[in-house]
């Protein structure tokens, strides 16, 4: 009897969850496998997310799978079946810029692309009431004159802002000291207690106290940039050529799926993100965050991203060249 | 028979290979990675290496005081096999589970999981123990799967259900 | 201006779909608190896409709520059953199980839940008159300071550990080793990742927990003679009187509800090191006839006023300077940036009405939490009358579910199942377990503040006594040391005598 149950259990579950994958995708709930900390971020994941679900008709919630600069979400992606039931958040980290630095074998090409998803423009900001400076350029020539004394936060070490002022700290040959923090909110603490002499901030962060912030140079080439910091000089204001033309956006996200999941699987995420994406209430949502809704859809992942990996790569020199210098002053 | 005396002194060896394994770490595999020298920036190694060695001045005191002090520490957990019997069946069993539910899924192993878990315990088999064992699997695997939208290990073929 | 706020939130917050929503917030949260594993960040993970499409007061609420009875719920399996449901509750198992080994298990829910409640009410009160200036104080607290404090932490472990000062230690280092394991911040190197992605992140702390005290209390109990029978336990009902008996150790429930504030108006800080420390100082300053440890109302009290008073701590920076004070509350920050709202100071001059609204939610979540858990107490200690037998299967399996849900890994549960097995190794050899909690904690805390501290100085060491705070910080250490020095010491004499006296013939 006992043994009769189980079998019948056992077979009821079967019949239950084995319909072949392509009979009524999605069947079941759908995860996203994020690769940061709780945080903002992950709530803007969670509303295209939401609105995926609803569109799919299932759930898709998202797990936050942090470590090792984001790779550790897409392993664990990886291994999981490739029968489009796991998404991967695909930040420019986890994807490009990691494999790039050597820390990851994977490329772009190794993922189906379903749709972008946001990117978030960032700039380098002082503190308000600062004495030694008033200006980006300003900041360049006392740094200049005082070679390994700034201390500066891109958030975590060898990160996309990190790679991004090590150029420009480069190009104008200033030397200074990353600090790295768990989450960006305690570096712009240390900013304001007057600990740190700049730090990068992130237009979400610019938005919640403007009067916090001297917003010294907006990382980005993008007009939509400039302006969401207020008119905030951008690089493209600046004489030096950084080899980001193109890169920008930077720390945009497309999400992905495994590359053997089957092409009508892939069609119904795509289907279902792209309307997601285009809805107004999402793209209202991810706006007051302070984020960028992005509309490129799967057909242009190739021309976005394939580019990014070469930039990143000449970029890479940079951190490189920060290690070494701060290393020659000690 | 596993008395008191010889509990303590396999949380003193336990300690001391934990701290012999942060060494052997620190000497290969962050040597390797060049994180084991250099300033606070890139010198991973110091800070556990301390930390072993704090420890380590503590073990040693601990296995001193284990050394001299005659009288047991706390008389009553000399533990005898009958004793032990049952726990060790149970985490045997739980570890089975874990083991068995990547593979499986959680829908054909935690049933039987259960099941055996109450015989364990004592109970006497009988239809009963199975309709529980059905009841406490499926109802949480319900609150879970359907209201909080956790997807259960569903093992190799992929046992979810779509509730 | 700030009763303004208010006045202006009140309307916000006197619908029903506020008001109904925060009490079911409230209900969840003791639920999510009370299963091991999930806690009140997973709880509010779990419902954010529910709250974004609501209105933004009433999903503040019901996030909030969450945030209130998930801090408080922990305590429940910890009185019951010996499990911390979460890290939070870690220091409650201290006099709570005890007290309900003694009979009183529905004293200590209630006093717990009571506790939890008025400690998160000051927390409130905090917040609402002191937010701005209490997160100007906090924001000045740098890398240096905190490496101070997490030291000051550690000691608490000196304190906590009875009469086995120095096994107490070792466990607190265990839990400092156990924290290195991941990804190392600064160097960006892996440390004792053997080579696999899973330990990337380290262990999850939450896998650690329930596998120290879940899976090692479940083998005890295994132990145990009969497993069918049916305890026979008359339940008394305390109802309403365990707020009197609460607001006996008011001086307790305020100085361990301030702890629970400040600590958590430090961003970084959070409620498992209020309530350790809480406790701490409760035990140092009782009398000695209080028998902490043993089953004293003194150590729930201080444990549950001071992790729910940091629910209200951490809202003070997230609000006030848009800083989030833990994991939860940056969670929160984002749920409120999607409904529209920037929290910052502007967000105070400019939509006052949604301060005050949310002010008003989390007071009202307290209230809600203080009369409906009190109502359901008898329904918790139900969970005393199950049979042995039934309770194991579905405790393993709840920690099972609940671990996995975290982060969807079956090598969590390996985690958990690993540290069940070091747990039952260490209490069998009378190791506290709770010092690997600190540590877990304390240790990132500590080293990267340390490592942090020393790459912003331009003079190596210096940077610690050239600060005022840091360097004040750093001499309340030294004494505290010294202190508990002098203190096991004194102890251990004591204790030597005692047991002396039944030798002599």
């Amino acid at each position: 009897m006992l043994r009769k149950l189980i079998v019948a259990g056992a077979l009821a579950a079967m019949t239950l969850g084995t319909n072949p994958v392509h009979a009524e995708f999605p069947e079941r709930t759908v995860e996203n496998i994020f690769p940061w900390s709780a945080g903002t971020a992950l709530s803007v994941s969670q509303v295209i997310a939401k609105a995926m679900g609803e569109e799919l008709g299932v759930s898709v919630p998202v797990i936050s799978t942090p470590g090792a600069a984001g790779t550790k979400a897409f392993i664990t992606a990886m291994n999981r079946p490739a029968d489009g039931y796991t998404i991967f958040d695909g930040y420019v980290a986890p994807l490009v810029l990691q494999p790039v630095l050597g820390n990851a074998d994977w490329t772009y090409k190794d993922f189906k692309p379903l749709h972008s998803a946001v990117s978030n423009a960032f700039s380098i900001g002082g503190r308000k009431g600062e004495t030694r400076w008033t200006d980006f350029e300003g900041l360049m020539a006392y740094g200049k004159a005082n070679p390994g004394k700034l201390r500066y936060s891109s958030g975590s070490r060898n990160n996309l802002p990190h790679m991004v002022i090590a150029k420009v700290l480069q190009s104008y040959g200033v030397v200074a000291q990353n600090i790295p923090y768990k989450t960006d909110g305690d570096a712009r603490k240390d900013l304001k207690a007057g600990v740190l002499d700049f730090s990068f901030v992130n237009v979400g962060a610019y938005l919640q106290d403007k009067e916090g912030f001297e917003i010294l140079l907006v990382l980005s080439e993008l007009p939509g940039a400039k302006a969401s910091y207020d008119g905030a000089p951008s690089i493209t204001d600046l004489k030096i050529d950084l080899g980001l033309s193109g890169l920008a956006p930077m720390g945009w996200t497309w999400w992905l799926v495994h590359k053997d999941t089957p092409d009508e699987v892939a069609d119904v995420l795509r289907a279902a993100m792209t309307r997601a994406m285009n809805r107004d209430d999402v793209k209202e949502q991810i706006s007051r965050v302070g984020f960028v809704p992005l509309d490129w859809d799967h057909t242009q992942y190739d021309e976005i991203v394939g580019p990014v990996a070469g930039q990143l790569g000449a970029m890479s020199n940079a951190l490189a060249w920060e290690e070494e210098e701060l290393k020659k002053l000690r | 028979m596993l008395g008191n005396k010889q509990v303590n002194w396999l949380v003193i060896v336990f300690f001391a290979v934990i701290i012999a394994v942060v060494f052997r770490q620190i000497h290969t595999s962050m040597m390797e990675q060049g994180i084991a020298t250099g300033g606070p920036y890139d010198n991973a190694a110091a800070y556990p290496r301390a930390i072993a060695i704090i420890i380590g001045m503590l073990v040693m005191f601990q296995a001193a005081v284990n050394w001299f002090k005659r009288r047991p520490v706390s008389p009553e957990t000399d533990l005898t096999l009958e004793q032990a019997y049952r726990p060790m069946a149970l985490l045997g069993i739980f570890a089975l589970y874990l083991g068995l539910l990547g593979v499986l899924g959680y829908h054909l192993t935690t049933t039987p999981m259960i099941i055996a878990l109450l015989l364990v315990c004592g109970a006497r088999p009988s239809l009963h123990i199975v309709v529980t064992a059905l009841l406490i699997a499926f109802a949480l695997a319900y609150f879970f799967e359907a209201h909080l939208k956790v997807v259960l290990p569903g093992g190799i073929y992929g046992l979810n259900i779509p509730w | 201006m700030l009763v303004d706020s208010l006045v202006a939130g009140f309307g916000l917050f006197m619908t029903p779909l506020a008001l109904g929503l925060t009490l079911l917030g409230v209900l969840f949260g003791l639920l999510v608190g009370a299963l091991p594993g999930l806690g009140p960040l997973m709880g509010i993970i779990l419902l954010l896409p529910v709250a974004i499409g609501l209105p933004p007061v009433a999903a503040m609420g019901f996030l909030i709520a969450i945030f209130v009875g998930g801090s408080c719920g922990g305590s429940i399996s910890a009185i019951l059953l010996r499990i911390p449901g979460t890290p939070l509750a870690a220091a409650t198992l201290f006099d709570g199980y005890p007290m309900a080994q003694k009979g009183r298990a529905s004293d200590a829910i209630g006093i717990a839940i009571s506790a939890s409640a008025l400690g998160g009410l000051f927390g409130g009160l905090v917040l609402i008159f002191a937010a701005p200036a209490l997160a100007r104080v906090a924001s000045n607290f740098a890398p240096p300071e905190y490496t101070a404090l997490a030291i000051t932490g550690l000691i608490a472990i000196a304190v906590i550990s009875d009469g086995s000062l120095v096994k107490g230690l070792i466990a607190g280092g265990f839990g400092l080793l156990l924290a290195t394991i991941g990804t190392d911040e600064f160097s960006t190197g892996y440390r004792f990742t053997f080579g696999t992605h899973h330990m990337l992140n380290g262990f999850h702390i939450v896998a650690v927990v329930v596998g120290l005290f879940a899976i090692s209390e479940m083998a005890y109990q295994a132990m145990s003679g009969d497993l069918l029978a049916k305890p026979k336990i008359t339940v008394a009902r305390p109802g309403f009187r365990s707020i009197a008996m609460t607001l006996r150790h008011w001086k307790n429930l305020l100085r361990s509800s301030f702890i629970g504030s400040f600590f958590g108006a430090l961003p970084g800080a959070g409620g498992v090191i209020s309530s350790f420390t809480a406790y701490a100082v409760a035990k140092a300053m009782a009398k000695p006839e209080e028998k902490y440890g043993e089953g004293a109302e003194g150590g729930v009290v201080a444990t549950e006023s001071s992790n729910n008073a940091t629910v209200g701590g951490t809202l003070v920076p997230s609000l006030a300077l848009g800083i989030p004070g833990d994991a939860s509350s940056a969670v929160l920050i984002g749920a409120l940036l999607i409904l529209g709202y920037f929290p910052g100071p502007t967000l105070f001059e400019q939509q006052p009405e949604i301060v005050g609204g949310i002010f008003l939610v989390y007071l009202a979540s307290n209230v809600f939490l203080l009369i409906a858990g009190i109502l359901a107490t008898p329904l918790f200690v139900y969970v005393l009358r199950v049979p042995k037998v039934y309770l194991i299967p579905t405790v393993l399996l709840l920690c099972s579910i609940g671990t996995y849900a975290l982060q969807a890994s079956v090598f969590d549960l390996f985690v958990m199942l690993g540290f069940g097995l070091v747990g039952i190794l260490l209490r069998a050899a009378s190791y506290p377990l709770a010092p690997v909690v600190i540590g877990i904690i304390l240790g990132p805390l500590l080293e990267n503040n340390l490592r942090r501290s020393l790459l912003i100085s331009q003079d190596g060491y210096w940077i610690f006594l050239e600060r005022p705070v840091a360097a004040l910080l750093l001499g309340i250490n030294v004494l505290l040391i010294v202190g508990a020095i002098w203190f096991a010491v004194r102890q251990g004499q004591k204790s030597d005598e005692k047991r002396e006296v039944p030798e002599a013939p």
